[in-house]
């Protein structure tokens, strides 16, 4: 085949594509190594490509912790940011489907006069400026006593994550039949009972990749966190934010608490590849 | 025997049943509208009156004014921060989009390890926009790892040589962050509506002789333009309301709006919190208006086209 004719069939790449593959996997996967040796770095100074002192064998010659012990020491608070970014993101995420369950069930599946406007609605969140929405939230949260609260973060958090529910469960609503439903009703089942025994398991998948979107979405916000939290919550973003923004370029506590950051993204990523639904993604503002 | 009704609410006159109908879309619709109500659209009230001169918390009253918005406009550190805004938001949308497009086009193919490759380019989008900061940082400041490689292969000496990327009016860090980021994002987009396409259409064009430029110019761009404005319109209104990055990585006083109303906001004297709120409010009405218009814009092309 000749380059031309590769250009359009659907098996084989042109050298160029292969390059641009390679080259994307590169920007993605080639930085984390730099980020892993810095992590495990000592002393490593301009213009070393490596460090001249490691971690493992400075450790032992000093008294206060360095590096991974540094990292996973109460002084870094790594594990109280931890705990909070679980806390919080258990919280959205059951608060969030909870609500947006019922009001996707209805856009599903309902014909009423405001569903236009209410979809709309829905959309807004995604386009107006994140600092609007924290600057505004943090100011209704210092009038209720809110600001620097769990309970005020995990509100914050849900503006970003519920449209993006609502989204994912009404398009698993609209894939479901309602034959199931009848049929359970006929037989005498009542609203309750049909949607525990027939309804949920049969959205449950659905459910399942809503929830751990809504929990990365939660573990990723930094802006809604630092705003509304006032610095006195801290989650793995918020840490990280106060590392890079005073840390120095190579620093292994920086570069660690980099890593343990990423963790919950690239976890999720392995799990629910195969949940990702694409077409939830491709539906615009066209639609 | 009698079978129970399918419907609870089917034996009841029509009228009632019909606004016992409605009553029950409300109800499962008001708790989500009503966070959504409350804090969000409650926020930007909140902070529209404020902006006005209405903060009883500071025990300022002098609504309704106009004064915090004559003030931001009448300096000059106010117009180099909208400068830089829509700098540091346009460009990284207009790369990254020509990057997704192609990288969509090329994902259609088949080839080796495509399964790997599809979790690969999709790890940007997972995790927060400071580990992106973080990496960046690591790679490109004046002691950075690419630093260090040039001067490896001679061609700097000292990390003075190096380019400033980071930590200047350039934006080239924030902007390198956000391409890195949001690729991946208006890919996923695309390549989406792309499955949804299938090749038929391409597949005429070629036969009746269109060349490949043709093909993707006349027949494959018009169809992905749904998700092309979607992508586009998200990643737009994201940078142009972003904090971290260019709170890290810009040059410093003037910084991006974001970032200007945050330092207004953190301030101790009152005056500035309330000038803080006209930031956010310029912010969110050019954004708004700017994606109205683009939407609109959107709507009557495809219009003309009759596709509509």
């Amino acid at each position: 085949m000749t380059i031309r004719e590769r250009r359009f069939s659907r098996d084989g790449l042109t050298p160029f594509q292969r390059f641009y593959l390679i080259f994307f996997a590169l920007t993605v996967l080639s930085p984390l190594i730099p980020m892993i040796i810095a992590s495990f770095a000592f002393r490593w100074f301009w213009p070393d490509l490596l460090p001249s002192e490691w971690w493992a064998s400075a450790r032992h010659t000093l008294t206060q912790p360095i590096g991974w012990d540094y990292v996973f020491s109460p002084y870094s608070r790594l594990f109280t940011a931890i705990r909070n970014t679980l806390v919080i993101g258990f919280s959205v995420t059951l608060l969030c489907l909870a609500i947006s369950l019922p009001a996707a069930r209805v856009l599903a599946r309902e014909k009423f006069r405001a569903k236009g406007l209410v979809e709309f609605f829905l959309l807004t969140p995604l386009i107006v400026p994140e600092v609007a929405i924290g600057l505004g939230v943090l100011l209704i949260f210092i009038q209720l006593g809110l600001a620097g609260s769990f309970v005020g973060i995990v509100l914050a958090h849900l503006i970003p994550t519920v449209p993006y529910a609502i989204r994912v469960l009404t398009s698993v609503f609209q894939n479901l039949s309602t034959d199931y439903e009848e049929q359970a009703m006929v037989l005498g089942a009542n609203p309750l009972k049909t949607f525990w025994h027939i309804t949920l398991p049969m959205i449950f998948p659905g459910i399942m990749a809503g929830g751990l979107f809504v929990f990365l979405v939660s573990s990723n916000v930094f802006l809604l966190t630092f705003f509304v939290g006032r610095g006195q919550v801290e989650t793995l973003p918020t840490l990280l934010f106060t590392k890079v923004s005073s840390g120095g370029v190579l620093d292994p506590v920086t570069a660690g608490i980099t890593l343990i950051t990423m963790l919950p993204g690239i976890i999720l990523l392995l799990i629910t590849e195969r949940f990702i639904r694409e077409e939830v993604f491709a539906k615009g503002f066209s639609g | 025997m009698e079978l129970p009704k399918a419907n609870p609410i089917k034996h009841l006159p029509q009228a009632r049943r019909r606004w016992l109908g409605r009553f029950r879309i409300a109800l499962m619709l008001a708790p989500a509208m009503a966070v959504l109500v409350v804090l969000y659209l409650g926020a930007l009230v909140l902070a529209f009156l404020q902006s006005l001169g209405y903060a009883p918390l500071y025990q300022i009253n002098t609504f309704p004014t106009l004064h915090y918005y004559q003030d931001l406009f009448s300096s000059t550190g106010f117009w180099q921060s909208v400068f830089y805004t829509f700098y540091y938001a346009l460009i990284p949308t207009f790369v990254g989009l020509i990057l997704s497009i192609y990288l969509a086009l090329t994902l259609r193919k088949r080839f080796a390890l495509k399964r790997l490759f599809q979790y690969v380019y999709k790890l940007p989008l997972m995790i927060p926009y400071l580990v992106g900061v973080s990496l960046t940082i690591l790679l490109f400041s004046n002691g950075g790892i690419i630093a260090r490689v040039l001067h490896l292969i001679g061609i700097i000496d000292n990390p003075v040589e190096f380019p400033r990327i980071l930590y200047d009016h350039s934006g080239l860090g924030i902007m390198i962050v956000y391409i890195w980021k949001q690729v991946p994002f208006m890919t996923l987009i695309i390549y989406s509506v792309l499955l949804g396409l299938g090749p038929e259409s391409e597949e005429a064009a070629t036969t009746l002789g269109a060349n490949p430029w043709q093909t993707f110019w006349y027949v494959t761009l018009p169809q992905i333009m749904p998700g092309i404005i979607t992508g586009t319109a998200i990643v737009f209104a994201f940078n142009f309301g972003s904090f971290e990055t260019p709170f890290i990585l810009g040059g410093g006083f003037p910084n991006t709006l974001p970032v200007e109303a945050w330092r207004a906001f953190d301030d101790p004297e009152p005056a500035r919190r309330l000038g803080a709120m006209a930031i956010v409010m310029v912010i969110s009405v050019v954004s708004g208006g700017l994606l109205y218009l683009y939407i609109a814009w959107y709507r009557r092309f495809e219009k003309r086209r009759g596709r509509v």
